[in-house]
């Protein structure tokens, strides 16, 4: 940390010192490099950052610049006065960029903003107001009392600054509440959804973002070069800022930066030979995006990783799972009404009938266990109840509220959290993170914290690692806390995705076939864990096609056979009725077969032991 | 189909086949042989680690060690693609038909390691004949069949490649018990004409009714091993599945 | 009306020259699941291409354009091949590894061509023709044509031949088609060096109709790739539909909004796409949770 400190002070003062030792020309390069990499910033917080295909981040540059141009020109303003409007226009620019990507994601966005960029070249190249092909010249110089800006080397200080602010703020953004949430959504939407982060908004913050930092840049250039014109906005310099990011590393806002000026200088370096740079650049990117995705930014990283296969582990010999600390039991749930009513369910699929007519009632402070045969609809029905599908027909109420309709993020909110079959925690997130996502209940809108209150959101951090510290410990994960989920062991992914989903404080907790790929050592933990967690006050809906848990664990199961509830009762009735039987093994003989009696739920080791 | 003399020499054999995803083991170090002209079911509940044997047999997936010989030749090696050129048809589980193709188209396919000749069409037309109803529906898209017909595609597919061997991955998935019936029909009289059968079922009765013999798989392992009609009046299989 | 009609005329041979490169585009998508950014540029390597065989080497149109088509074709098998270890894993990063790869051929255009462009004649030089007193140049017909021809073709090897019915169904099932026996890395190669050929055939029409210059694939490749979306992407059906509408639009919007023809048509393009992202032959398809 010390050192960090020191290496950012010894940062400031070489940047504070750069330019007595630059000539004009190089100050000038500089100055260009650093508009650039404001500009990467923003095109790396939309596309490393929050997973949003952002061509148009030239045209966010270019409004900025060009209202600058225009209001100055044209219509009188002051430089400030302009650059504040510019920042405006820019940011509804943005907002308005982002409609598509509420309906649209991934190579769709991507054509359809850089179509938007096009469409903005063209108007600046033919719209009288922007002066055409020739663009605006005599844009005022900025005033600054007692700063003549004019000069480039001073304008390099008013540029640094600027930059300094978005780079911290940008890293601040990453690393707290918002950052995280448009990290999680990157990573996987769906369950990012889950954990309460409202996708359609978060998609829309993420352009804004890029356009603010884009309209600053903006700003900056026609302050500094007084004159703007459409080539400095093309689809090729649009293409050369996706280079800078890429080989400087998307994920990271410093490999950004790092690219966008090691690109700027090496342009300027190589200006005689433009083409062949053009070319090397080019083939930098395919080479990065086959053989380094993570870009220059993530080299240290994959070195480490390297020294670490070669030479043997280090320090994560001592990391070990702990056992879970069980929580302390809840009140008593009141007994007003069934905590989930799932109603005549149907859901369709292009005519294939995933659920047909279901209907299912969970109480307060159950265990239900829910089993059937391979595409009985046992997940669909998950997806419905977490609303990821929308019901067919029928209705679901949650704790009396209809949600028939509701979206993930406000069954989060409502209190319904999930895991999923096939483990979808947030990749590139540390476990920590995974928790912190979670534990997370505010709303978007509070983000307004960020632009004018920030010591709101460093209080609202402290509390939130205090809590995620917490779960971290009572479900033994502490010495996992800053590893990525998937170098973990399968086993430790699964607690993590049951934390998480409890981090949300939920009423209702959905697993789904949390035992799958664990050994037996796991799966009596885990049913310490789901005990403990219903003790504490939440109801389980677990799907499972380990009968051996769903025997021990629940009091009720309910199971499904293509879609159709087929029966319903206490694990005993259960493994009685033909029905299930002839489910199961497609024999309604079977059931006859060996045992008279069914056997008893309160005990199912011996019988286990017989067969193994 | 009848298989020839000189077939009578390939038996399948595998021996140790284990499978890893990540760190979890799917399948532990399993073995069997299927004989010509012989049928085995390997059954067992949902994640005994069936399905990952077979793609495991089919190199869908990377086997973390084993062996598969066919007759004196060694397939350890041969490539998903190529399997069906030594003679192994293989129906996924799910289905796995081509959706938006037409069902004749689905059916040529099948035999696509072959030159669509005549030959082809006299096969297509004993698919035909062991399930009219996909004759009825040839032009139309696989996609819009039912969940039964698909089944069938899925299966004449396999065929058209004229398999000595034929592995079938949870073929009652999703079926009605009607249609599990007429799967079983069609299953049984495959194997009346000499064709080897794999078939890896959560359906015991499916599975007890259309083979000779019979592996239990539970935890990746083997669990029981047997003829058929022993093991269908064995409780312990019953136990296995729900877990007792 | 006559108006009407003329626009309508004018839109239907560039519409022909977008459906072309949309067709391209849906060809890769369908069978490899993969964007190709670099297909406009492949385009204009290809608009290049024949141009110089055509005008410096004094070939016939049509053998010059098979020529580029080959050329094409074997930048397509070397992009596919690059980017083979990226497939079916990450969708967002192959696509920016095509966009490297448009680089990169815009610089090899440039080193080659030079940055003036060049101005092809038509090879065909009859008279406009004149129906119902609407001005319809031979070239134009020719352009529709071939395309049409383009469009049956595609259609016939998709529909009819072994290898055609085999990509489709690679592009439907991997798993399922390599246990049928198909070679899944070569289907994918000889899809690639397809839509890569069609994309060439779209810039040697489009030579005589536009100027051919470096920023030549900007345009036609981003509404190629508007048409292949708004089509429905990866249907046949819709890439000549989808090129049709744009064409239409593009020469509509050209007549009545001149300069900012372009900004009107991506304008029209992202409300209708947002209407109906699937476009109009497309399926939604369902995510899975």
């Amino acid at each position: 940390m010390k050192s960090r400190i020191t290496a950012v002070l010894a940062l400031v003062v070489a940047a504070g010192a750069l330019p007595y030792g630059l000539g004009s020309y190089t100050i000038h390069v500089v100055d260009i490099a650093l508009i650039y990499a404001l500009l990467a910033i923003g095109m790396g917080l939309a596309m490393g950052i929050s997973g949003q295909i952002n061509l148009a981040q030239v045209a966010f540059f270019g409004v900025g610049a060009y209202c600058v141009a225009i209001l100055t020109t044209n219509n009188g303003y002051g430089f400030w006065a302009a650059a504040v409007l510019a920042v405006l226009a820019t940011v509804v620019t943005g907002l308005l960029v982002g409609i598509p990507a509420l309906r649209m994601q991934s190579h769709y966005l991507g054509i359809v903003t850089l179509g938007l960029a096009l469409g903005f070249i063209n108007w600046i190249t033919n719209a009288d107001i922007s002066g055409g092909a020739d663009g605006i010249s005599g844009v005022p110089v900025p005033t600054l009392p007692g700063v003549d800006l004019s000069s480039e080397y001073l304008y390099y200080y008013l540029e640094a600054v600027v930059f300094g602010l978005g780079l911290v703020f940008g890293l601040f953004v990453v690393h707290t509440s918002l950052g995280r949430r448009l990290r999680a959504m990157r990573d996987d939407a769906l369950a990012a959804g889950a954990t309460g982060a409202e996708i359609p908004l978060l998609r829309m913050t993420a352009f804004v973002l890029a356009s603010l930092y884009g309209g600053l840049a903006g700003i900056l250039y026609a302050g500094l070069i007084r004159y703007v014109a459409p080539e400095t906005f093309s689809l090729g310099n649009m293409f050369i800022l996706l280079a800078m990011v890429i080989i400087g590393g998307r994920r990271s806002l410093v490999g950004c930066v790092v690219g966008a000026i090691g690109l700027t200088l090496v342009r300027e370096w190589l200006s005689d030979f433009s083409t062949y740079a053009q070319l090397g650049y080019g083939a930098v990117v395919v080479l990065m995006v086959v053989f380094a995705p993570t870009g220059l930014a993530g080299v240290p990283a994959r070195l480490r990783d390297l020294y670490r296969r070669r030479f043997g582990r280090t320090s994560d010999d001592r990391a070990e799972l702990r056992p879970f600390t069980p929580y302390t039991p809840g009140p008593e749930p009141s007994q007003d009404g069934p905590l989930l009513q799932v109603a005549e369910v149907s859901k369709d699929f292009r005519g294939l009938r995933a659920l047909d007519e279901v209907s299912l009632t969970v109480d307060a402070g159950e265990i239900r266990g829910i089993v059937g045969p391979n595409g009985s609809g046992k997940t669909t029905l998950f997806n419905v109840v977490s609303g990821f599908y929308r019901a067919s027909a029928g209705t679901v109420r949650f704790a009396g509220a209809d949600t028939t309709r509701a979206r993930p993020y406000a069954l989060s909110l409502a209190g319904v959290a999930r895991t999923f079959q096939n483990l979808r925690l947030f990749g590139q997130l540390t476990v920590r993170e995974n928790i912190l996502v979670a534990l997370d209940r505010t709303r978007t809108y509070t983000i307004w914290q960020y632009a004018l209150w920030q010591p709101g959101v460093i209080r609202r951090e402290r509390r939130l690692r205090g809590a995620a510290q917490s779960v971290l410990e009572r479900y033994g994960l502490v010495d996992f806390a800053e590893a990525a989920p998937a170098s973990l062991p399968y086993g430790i992914q699964r607690r993590i995705e049951i934390a998480r989903a409890m981090a949300t404080r939920p009423r209702l907790l959905l697993l789904d076939e949390p035992a799958a790929g664990l050994n037996g050592e796991e799966v009596q933990q885990l049913v310490r864990i789901v005990r403990s967690i219903r003790d504490s006050g939440t109801t389980v809906v677990l799907i499972e096609h380990n009968m051996g848990l769903v025997m021990s664990l629940c009091e009720k199961i309910t199971v499904l056979s293509s879609g159709k509830v087929i029966a319903e009762g206490t694990p005993a009735e259960v493994v009685a009725a033909p029905e299930v039987i002839e489910a199961y093994l497609g024999d309604s003989d079977l059931s006859e077969l060996g045992m008279s009696a069914p056997p008893s739920a309160e005990r199912p080791s011996p019988a286990k032991e017989a067969t193994s | 189909m009848k298989a020839d003399a000189a077939d009578a020499a390939r038996t399948l054999k595998v021996e140790d086949l284990s499978v890893h995803y990540g760190g979890v083991c799917a399948v532990r170090s399993i073995g069997f042989t299927v004989e010509p002209g012989e049928s085995v079911g390997i059954i067992g509940a949902n994640g005994a680690g069936k399905t990952s044997t077979l793609k495991a047999l089919m190199g869908l997936v990377p086997r973390s060690g084993g062996r598969i010989r066919l007759g004196d030749r060694d397939l350890t090696r041969v490539r998903a693609r190529d399997m069906v050129r030594h003679g192994i048809g293989y129906v996924p589980e799910g289905r796995h038909v081509f959706p938006g193709l037409p069902a004749e188209k689905n059916l040529l396919l099948g035999a696509y390691s072959k030159p669509w000749d005549k030959e082809t069409q006299r096969q297509l037309d004993e698919v035909y004949a062991l399930f009219p109803v996909l004759a009825e529906m040839r032009d139309r898209l696989a996609g819009a069949l039912s969940g039964g017909q698909q089944q069938m595609l899925a299966i004449g597919r396999a065929l058209m490649s004229r398999p000595r061997l034929l592995v079938l991955d949870e073929p009652s998935m999703g079926l009605s018990p009607i249609l599990v019936g007429s799967i079983l029909d069609v299953l049984l009289k495959l194997r009346e004409e000499g064709l080897s059968l794999l078939l890896v079922e959560q359906n015991a009765k499916l599975t007890f009714g259309a083979t000779s013999h019979c592996l239990v798989m539970e935890n990746g392992e083997v669990a029981m091993t047997g003829p058929s009609a022993d093991l269908r009046h064995d409780p312990r299989v019953r136990e296995v599945y729900l877990g007792l | 009306m006559q108006e009407t009609l003329q626009t309508l005329v004018g839109g239907l041979s560039l519409g022909a020259v977008y459906a072309l490169v949309a067709l391209g585009f849906s060809l890769v998508y369908r069978t490899m699941g993969l964007v190709n950014f670099a297909h406009a540029d492949i385009a204009m390597i290809g608009a290049y291409a024949a141009s110089t065989f055509y005008l410096t080497a004094k070939l016939p149109f049509a053998l010059a354009m098979v020529l580029s088509i080959l050329i094409t074709g074997a930048i397509g098998l070397v992009i596919e091949r690059v980017l083979r270890p990226l497939e079916n894993k990450d969708f967002d990063l192959m696509l920016i590894g095509t966009i490297g790869f448009g680089i990169v051929l815009q610089a090899v255009a440039i080193l080659i061509w030079g940055t003036t462009g060049r101005a092809v004649p038509s090879p065909v030089r009859t008279a406009p023709l004149d129906i119902l007193g609407v001005r319809v140049r031979t070239y134009d017909l020719l352009v529709m044509a071939v395309t049409a021809l383009a469009v049956v073709g595609l259609g016939f090897f998709l529909a009819r031949t072994k290898r055609g019915a085999a990509m489709q169904a690679v592009a439907m099932d991997h798993e399922a088609a390599t246990a049928v026996g198909i070679d899944v890395g070569r289907s994918n190669a000889l899809a690639f060096a397809i839509g890569a050929g069609l994309a060439a055939l779209a810039g040697g029409l489009v030579g005589p109709m536009l100027y051919v210059d470096a920023s030549l694939g900007g345009a036609l490749g981003i509404k190629g790739f508007a048409a292949a979306m708004l089509g429905g992407f990866g249907s046949i059906n819709g890439a000549v539909v989808g090129g049709i509408l744009i064409g239409v639009l593009d020469s509509y919007t050209a007549g009545h909004f001149q300069g900012y023809s372009v900004l009107a048509t991506f304008l029209v393009f992202t409300v209708a796409i947002m209407i109906r992202p699937m476009g109009i032959f497309g399926e939604r398809t369902v995510s899975r949770a």
